[in-house]
């Protein structure tokens, strides 16, 4: 990240290190191994195998990890004897809706994954094609294309490319999105006319004295 | 007044460059912005910028002394307030 970022907001050192695991529970770990390990070819790089205990009656379980590129992982729980938790259809096995739930938003949570051109994101869709959970949804936007598909246990992954590099000036239009959008959630009545009158507000503000100061920067260096 | 405020990245580009086609539309630049400003009605045919939807519909970052009275597959509309 360049200018403009929560570094420049908040004065605090941004030390992370991306995505160690993320972590979803199965009910189907063959299914989930076919997917993730001998489709895609995630390699498995970590499992742990767990007798339950504490005072929940935990039951036993194993918690296994798939690489996902650089170093980052997607990590599984199989837990011995449970059943689903619920048989609604619409959903991922972690959770299930009615119909009173727009689409969209089933729809909303996913995992996209990195990769670094359409070769890679033909490859893995090649892949998916073969496979039992081919590619659902290939779209290409001017500034990025995904593949979409859901996993054995109902979860949305997508693999994504990005068109182009992300510019220093998208990361000044963050920043001004979110100031704008606390602004205005902190009102009543919230709503993205009122959030693009706000932001227009504050692009009168600080543009010019952000291109300022990277010229300025750019000068010195 | 009525300004309208794009990012300037390179799938915007085509949408300065279409309001700015209409001679009563001023298009200048505040930082990496565009600013497309009118004393009336700014519009803009997105089949003429040749954007695709996801960047149409999200090509828009402040609206200043109006509002968007239209803003589908034909056109974006900002009248004065």
């Amino acid at each position: 990240m360049t200018d403009g970022t929560s570094r420049d907001a908040t004065g605090l050192e941004h030390k992370v290190r991306g995505v160690d695991h993320t972590a979803f529970p199965t009910f189907d770990p063959a299914a989930t191994v076919r997917f993730y390990r001998d489709t895609l070819g995630f390699p498995v790089v970590h499992s742990i195998c767990a007798a339950g205990w504490g005072p929940e009656d935990h039951p036993d379980f194993i918690h296994f990890f798939f690489d996902i590129g650089n170093d980052d992982r997607i990590a599984f729980f199989y837990y011995f004897g449970l059943e689903p938790i619920h048989d609604r259809e619409r959903g991922d096995v972690y959770a299930g809706f009615g119909p009173e739930v727009p689409e969209f938003f089933v729809r909303s949570r996913h995992l996209a994954i990195h990769v670094d051109d359409q070769d890679d994101l033909l490859e893995y869709r090649r892949r998916l094609d073969d496979s039992a959970w081919p590619v659902e949804m290939q779209i290409q936007h001017e500034t990025i294309e995904s593949i979409y598909t859901h996993d054995p246990n109902g979860y949305m992954v997508e693999f994504t490319r990005a068109m182009r590099p992300v510019t220093p000036q998208e990361d000044l239009d963050a920043t001004l999105t979110i100031d704008a959008l606390l602004d205005v959630v902190a009102e009543p009545e919230p709503s993205f006319g009122k959030l693009l009158a706000r932001k227009a507000e504050l692009i009168v503000e600080r543009a010019a004295d952000w291109e300022l100061s990277r010229t300025t920067e750019g000068a010195r260096q | 007044m009525t300004a309208l405020y794009v990012l300037d990245v390179p799938e915007n580009t085509t949408v300065a460059k279409v309001a700015a086609e209409d001679p009563a539309v001023t298009v200048g630049k505040l930082g990496p912005y565009f600013e497309i400003s009118a004393d009336g009605a700014i519009v803009v045919d997105r089949r003429a910028t040749g954007c695709r939807h996801a960047v149409w519909y999200s090509c828009v970052a402040g609206v200043g002394g109006g509002r968007i009275v239209q803003h589908d597959k034909n056109a974006l509309r900002v009248d004065p307030a």
